[in-house]
């Protein structure tokens, strides 16, 4: 019986999956904060392109290292291809590859 | 035919005419290539976040084109062999038919 009304549920989560470890819990303080959906999947119009210097701009560190994906809120295939985009641009020098780059300029 | 999506850059110091025959010579040798070029957009004089070969700003050009695929690496050297090009990047792009103006 029990079982039979788990099917009509959704997906069982078994204990200790690694499914469970990541969800629940709550880290840090202040109050949970909603998942802001990966900007690119929100707005499919949003093109990532190594030429927009702007925007690369964005989701690189003071240092110019890439952002993490927590920094940049992406998902993680366009977390890839961002990581992609940012190396394009830096070869092409729209973007610097360290920081002493930019302090030179 | 594939598309694909060059953008070169030409040392500040050319002066603006030999800098036009620079950029037709690429030009003229993606049509040697039989290759077509789709779009070509100059961008024009742009600061360069580090220095390459000792410059600090540089002429940049975006082509977009169609080009065989085998022919891309005759390309790529031909662009090597030219010495006022200080950086280059070939990337395979299928251009969307009439993009809307984007942003």
């Amino acid at each position: 019986m029990a079982s039979q009304a788990r099917s009509d549920g959704p997906r069982p989560r078994r204990y200790g999956s690694s499914d469970d470890d990541r969800r629940g819990g709550r880290r840090g303080y202040g109050p949970p904060a909603a998942r802001r959906k990966c900007a690119f999947c929100a707005n499919k119009a949003l093109e990532l392109d190594y030429k927009k210097v702007d925007m690369l701009h964005n989701y690189i560190t003071e240092r110019g290292k890439i952002g993490t994906r927590r920094h940049s809120g992406l998902c993680a295939r366009h977390q890839r291809d961002m990581s992609l985009a940012i190396k394009r641009a830096r070869h092409l020098a729209l973007l610097p590859y360290t920081a002493e780059h930019v302090r030179k300029g | 035919m594939a598309g694909y999506e060059l953008v070169f850059i030409v040392q500040p110091e050319l002066e603006e005419e030999p800098r036009n025959a620079l950029v037709s010579k690429v030009t003229q040798t993606i049509s040697d290539l039989k290759g077509q070029v789709i779009k070509l957009d100059p961008w024009g004089k742009r600061r360069l976040a580090y220095p390459i070969k000792k410059h600090h700003e540089g002429f940049y050009v975006v082509v977009q084109m169609d080009l065989p695929p085998a022919a891309e690496r005759s390309l790529e050297r031909a662009i090597r062999l030219m010495e006022d090009i200080i950086r280059y990047l070939v990337v395979r792009k299928e251009i969307a038919p009439p993009a809307e103006p984007q942003q």
